[in-house]
């Protein structure tokens, strides 16, 4: 009766189906019984993980877009009224010159930090190839010691190392010689609060990168560096005719994936300076939560959610089509 | 040979630079009180002292805390591992209809924008009477950490050869005993990176856990801790001891499996 339910699994195309030992010719009654709890076996272990997902993912996306239609403050929510405003919310988000200075900041902080956090990881991973050994273990050491900070701790450091009259950094520069960082504030403007936390987040997103990057350059073939070798390739054309192309498609999803957890990064900003000075380091993260929960305007603050993933869609689709096409082809 | 002393120097750089804020965390926490906030150029700690530790672990909240940010992650995590399993088995083990759109769907969920359905997910646990419940917390780190879970333990099982179970069914042994007595042990390295993975991820999570609780008592660490000021004032040392707590469970688990971690998200979760 094993053998017969190990045929009825219908394992993943490829495997061999074990043969049948003759003695199980008389099963034709269990065989139907197996059959009727095999097929719907695989659908009662997705039940839990599917009911889960459609409950706490699925629906809440629903209901951001729904909640975007609705006029929602904190009197409404209240009273339990359900009060339609069609395109108001997004009319009132799309009218304030705020919402698009802060997308674009954002972008162009995700850009900047997506772009500096990969560059980097690449140029690590390549230089981790021609360490000596020893070397090669200490960095590896202490970019486990960056990755493995929890975020929040790792923010407490920064600002303690950023502190503006016993911070390390400026005690540091003052002993260099460079007096007018006594007492700077790293703090007194926008850009310059961004370029503390971009710093940060590239500092503890490099791990990660470096890692899977070395990962897959570590799994290039020997052989194909040693014939670019005896061809004469410089160190330039090798990296473009071996590496790159062995490299591309991982080098592809990290980026991709950067962008998805670089974007809508709140905690360090919020923590930093809670966007400010002034508003000046606020993202579309942080703006969501001020509107949202800060002020309790829930339907405005689901519209720059609902703008946001349109925002994110649009950076991500290219990829997001190849990469579902990819893998729908793999399954 | 010039080419390798350079890069040699480059990475020592590097090493120094990624080690440093750990290192001065940790002797920030080290030095006697007083002798923290200076004007003095103090990069090496001359005495060293654990009052910070005392100070910091008796701060009201911060024992509680810790407590609750243990509960939730560990709950929702081992909830996530648990299903996770059993959707990974289901979708790497059995031919059935409509099995595409089930991993196309837990690839999809898995690059789900949590922090914009902040809005819905608020107002769902205030409608579920959650609001201010650890177990809030709970549901949203299971939400989060799931699809990782099972798109990754799906690439796990994927990697065991499906012979290892029809043999052991050839045996004698039932589907579930086949699952218990092979796939089981073979999916510990997988289990142990992926759980892991999913732990650093809810451990870190800041967003929900400030906007679902409100009281002081079901705190999770992250928040007390980016509330430090109140509870230091302009004591870092007492602050850098406290990230120091914070840190010793991520890293203890981390050093445990990081090897194998990057394996599994190279090759579980992500290869292209």
């Amino acid at each position: 009766m094993t053998a017969v339910e190990t045929t009825e699994t219908a394992a993943p195309a490829g495997s061999i189906p074990p043969a049948l030992p003759p003695a199980v010719t008389g099963g034709a009654r269990k065989r139907r019984r197996g059959g009727a709890f095999d097929r719907a076996l695989p659908y009662l272990l997705l039940a839990p993980a599917l009911i889960a997902i459609l409950w706490l993912i699925g629906w809440p996306v629903v209901s951001v877009f729904v909640t975007s239609f609705r006029q929602l403050n904190l009197g409404e929510l209240v009273r339990g009224e359900i009060v339609w405003t069609g395109f108001d919310n997004y009319a009132t988000v799309l009218q304030d010159e705020r919402f698009w200075t802060v997308s674009l900041r954002t972008v162009v902080f995700t850009a900047a930090v997506v772009g500096a956090s990969v560059g980097m990881g690449l140029g690590i991973a390549l230089l981790m190839r021609v360490l000596t050994p020893w070397v090669r273990i200490a960095l590896q050491i202490a970019m486990l010691c960056a990755w493995a900070m929890p975020i929040l701790a790792s923010t407490t450091v920064y600002q303690w190392m950023f502190d503006q009259n016993y911070g390390i950094l400026n005690k540091t520069l003052v002993q260099l010689g460079f007096d007018s960082f006594a007492g700077y504030s790293w703090f007194s403007s926008g850009t310059s609060t961004l370029s503390v936390v971009g710093l940060l987040i590239v500092w503890q997103a490099i791990p990660f990168l470096a890692f899977s990057l070395y990962a897959g350059l570590v799994g290039i073939p020997r052989d194909l560096y040693e014939a670019a070798g005896i061809d004469g390739a410089t160190g330039w054309q090798t990296f473009r005719a071996v590496t790159w192309p062995e490299i591309r498609s991982l080098l592809m999803m990290v980026t991709f994936l950067s962008t998805l957890w670089d974007f809508k990064v709140f905690a360090q900003i919020w923590v930093f300076r809670e966007g400010g000075p002034s508003g000046e380091s606020t993202t579309l993260a942080v703006l969501q939560y001020l509107e949202g929960i800060a002020k309790s305007h829930f339907g405005v603050a689901a519209a720059i959610s609902v703008l946001m993933m349109v925002i994110l869609g649009l950076i991500t689709f290219q990829y997001l089509r190849r990469l579902l096409q990819t893998e729908e082809g793999k399954i | 040979m010039l080419r390798k002393s350079a890069a040699n120097v480059v990475g020592l750089v590097l090493a120094l630079f990624f080690l440093f804020p750990t290192y001065w965390m940790i002797t920030s926490a080290l030095k006697p009180k007083g002798t923290t906030i200076t004007s003095d150029y103090d990069l090496v700690p001359f005495s060293v002292t654990l009052t910070n530790f005392a100070t910091a672990w008796t701060k009201p909240g911060f024992l509680s805390a810790l407590g609750n940010s243990l509960l939730v992650t560990l709950t929702a995590v081992v909830a996530a591992i648990i299903i996770g399993i059993t959707a990974a088995v289901a979708m790497s083990r059995f031919a059935f209809r409509g099995r595409k759109s089930f991993v196309l769907l837990m690839l999809v969920a898995q690059m789900a924008p949590f922090e914009a359905l902040l809005i819905p997910m608020f107002l769902m646990m205030r409608d579920l009477q959650l609001y201010e419940h650890l177990s809030s917390l709970v549901l949203v780190y299971f939400a989060v950490t799931l699809p990782f879970c099972a798109w990754t333990l799906r690439g796990f099982v994927n990697g065991i050869p499906v012979e290892l179970e029809e043999a052991a069914m050839v045996d004698g042994c039932g589907r579930w005993g086949a699952f218990q007595k092979v796939t089981l042990p073979l999916l510990g390295p997988g289990l142990v990176a992926t759980s892991v993975f999913a732990f650093i991820t809810a451990w870190n999570e800041f967003l929900f856990a400030k906007v679902l609780i409100r009281s002081q008592d079901s705190e999770t660490l992250p928040v007390w801790l980016s509330g430090f000021q109140t509870a230091f004032g302009t004591d870092w040392g007492g602050a850098m001891a406290a990230s120091v707590l914070f840190t010793v469970p991520a890293l203890v688990f981390f050093l445990i499996v990081q090897r194998k971690m990057v394996a599994g998200v190279t090759a579980g979760a992500v290869k292209g």
